[in-house]
């Protein structure tokens, strides 16, 4: 049994890869389309449940050139014969992913948000903005700890009113001192701390939220057509990630309920984690990285829903030309327009 | 012949003493700086203003000037005030401090022109004050004591001296030579700075993304839930303070300034009456 898998059209054998846009399978070469259920019939879903050895290389099955692929690169294209090549080894025994979020975003959406988005970058330097960046951005599945968890947590500490009248020639200003306590139960659903260590944590949080409802059980056939990594980042590490996330979110929540008052302040608190499970899911994202003067810059477009980040050097020179246009402005502005009101 | 001198002399004395009277009855009594055209005030009134005046002179250092007249030679009154008293010598002082009331009966108005240091003391709010009570008089045709309510307001205003929050308006400078004071007012400068410097913080550090979920996003829906919610009062404290009354007399600091035919920087305000 081959460790690669490469997914061909049943029509004609081309490399079959799946399109977003119709959440099916489509053949470039034949226009062949097939939804989930039909490539299913033709090819079986491989269940991938014992652990597979990790090889140091592999061999493309179209065309028997090796396959040039990082540790953790489960899903690649070959670079002679430009065919998709999913490792079987990564995403097998502990690599089995649960669940996958498609693809919804076309590579050429990619691009066009990513131009919109560079051309408002007004800081970054003009060399930074080239066109031939763009054909770079690559559709990647990035590894995702997906938590669920119960906690039990409370807050406790003083809060004021405060009340002020006037009686004659006095201010009075009452004010009542309170102790409150909030005690709460919530159950956390699928929050997502990215598990690789190839992204960066800070980016990988500012592309969310996905959205679960379009949620599938994972299938290597969603791998086909694009970039996918393998975690390593193990789950344990991940969840004190996601630990801290729960305790501010169930603090806020707790906060939340504390009203009719004029202020407050938290005593002390304590927030408890409780049948915590973490499940290990693909989600979509695009990713060009670019690097200027020696330092990676990234740029994250969340797959599913477009949701943009990214950091793009600054040039100092277009920030003190930014800096003067602003300040020639305003003191035209205040010259011109306070002139009419002095 | 003797006797016909004396006739003569007789005529010619009652001659001048008839166009003494003739003259008073139309100059009226007036001083150095009471001029009443009009004889709207005795000889003692006019003496008693006087006197009031060079107190103010000599305690101040302010010049005061009241003139009532029905000819203002075809001037407006403020025009009138300004020059009356630019050109009949009146002021204290190298700035020419002083003011001036003037009672137009031609066109039923009282102005107030103030000079030099008087400009500063005199706000407009300051003569909008002193034009009440000193209009509130003149409609009921009591001219000695709208006069004696004048130089009361003028005592006691400048006794007050400058309002902390004086400044000067010059109403008549056109738009191009307030452009060049902006130009040259440096708060402008730290504004234009201040903002500049914080649009290109915003914009270099607003580039990377938000966070766009909050305490809520993974929450599942309905399993919050409060298990104990507990205020209990504790205790209460209650502050008097005492509230300072703001109206400190006179208040708004600016004096609105112009320019007279004689160059010089006058302010002031009038009231029909």
């Amino acid at each position: 049994m081959s460790s690669v898998k490469e997914y061909k059209c049943p029509s004609c054998g081309a490399s079959l890869q799946f399109d977003p846009p119709s959440q099916s399978w489509k053949c470039h070469y034949c226009l062949a389309e097939y939804s989930k259920d039909e490539f299913d019939k033709h090819s079986h879903e491989e269940h991938l449940n014992e652990d597979m050895p990790d090889l140091d290389s592999y061999i493309c099955n179209s065309c028997g050139a090796e396959l040039i692929a990082d540790d953790t690169t489960s899903a690649t294209f070959c670079i002679y014969c430009k065919s998709a090549a999913i490792i079987k080894s990564r995403f097998s025994g502990r690599f089995k992913p649960k669940s996958v979020i498609p693809f919804k975003l076309t590579k050429d959406q990619a691009k066009q948000i990513y131009s919109n988005w560079i051309h408002k970058r007004i800081l970054a330097p003009k060399e930074f903005k080239q066109k031939e960046e763009i054909d770079k951005v690559t559709g990647i599945y990035a590894p995702f700890w997906l938590f669920s968890c119960e906690t039990d947590g409370f807050i406790q500490g003083e809060a004021k009113t405060i009340h002020t009248w006037r009686s004659g020639s006095y201010r009075y200003t009452q004010t009542k001192y309170y102790h409150f306590l909030r005690r709460g139960k919530a159950r956390y659903k699928n929050i997502p701390v990215d598990a690789s260590k190839k992204l960066d944590d800070k980016f990988m949080h500012m592309i969310e939220p996905y959205n679960y409802n379009e949620i599938q059980n994972f299938s290597m056939k969603y791998m086909s057509g694009f970039m996918a990594e393998r975690y390593d980042v193990e789950a344990n590490e991940a969840e004190t990630i996601m630990k801290s996330r729960v305790e501010d979110y169930m603090e806020k929540r707790l906060r939340s309920t504390v009203i009719g008052y004029n202020s407050y302040s938290v005593n002390s608190k304590q927030v408890l984690l409780s049948d915590i499970t973490a499940s290990y899911s693909m989600l979509p994202i695009y990713l060009l990285i670019n690097k200027y003067r020696g330092k990676d810059h990234i740029f994250i477009i969340n797959g599913q829903t477009g949701k943009v980040v990214g950091d793009t050097p600054i040039s100092p020179l277009r920030q003190i030309v930014f800096g003067l246009i602003v300040f020639a402005v305003v003191w035209i502005i205040a010259v011109f327009g306070g002139a009419l009101f002095v | 012949m003797l006797y016909l001198y004396k006739r003569i002399s007789i005529v010619l004395l009652a001659f001048i003493f008839v166009f003494l009277v003739a003259q008073f009855g139309v100059c009226a009594y007036s001083s150095d700086n009471v001029i009443d055209n009009l004889g709207y005030l005795t000889e003692s009134e006019v003496l008693y203003l006087q006197g009031s005046i060079e107190r103010i002179k000599d305690n101040y250092r302010l010049d005061t000037v009241i003139v009532i007249t029905d000819d203002t030679q075809g001037k407006s009154s403020r025009d009138y005030a300004d020059d009356y008293f630019d050109y009949n010598g009146y002021g204290v002082g190298s700035d020419y401090s002083g003011l001036l009331l003037l009672i137009n009966m031609d066109k039923r108005e009282a102005y107030i022109s103030t000079n030099g240091k008087a400009i500063d003391i005199f706000t407009d709010k300051r003569i909008d004050n002193i034009l009440d009570d000193v209009a509130q008089h003149l409609s009921k045709r009591d001219y000695y004591q709208a006069c004696c309510e004048f130089i009361n307001n003028v005592k006691s205003y400048a006794n007050s001296g400058v309002p902390s929050n004086q400044y000067r308006v010059d109403t008549e400078r056109n738009y191009f030579h307030r452009v060049l004071t902006m130009i040259k007012s440096f708060p402008v400068y730290i504004v234009a700075l201040v903002i500049s410097v914080i649009a290109t913080l915003v914009v270099t550090f607003s580039s990377k993304g938000k966070i766009t979920i909050n305490y809520q996003t993974y929450e599942e829906n309905g399993s919050f839930a409060l298990t104990e919610n507990r205020d209990s009062y504790i205790r209460e404290s209650t502050v008097r303070t005492k509230i300072e009354s703001s109206s400190s007399g006179g208040g708004g600091g600016r004096s609105s300034t112009h320019r007279s035919s004689s160059g010089r920087t006058h302010g002031g305000g009038g009231r029909k009456f």
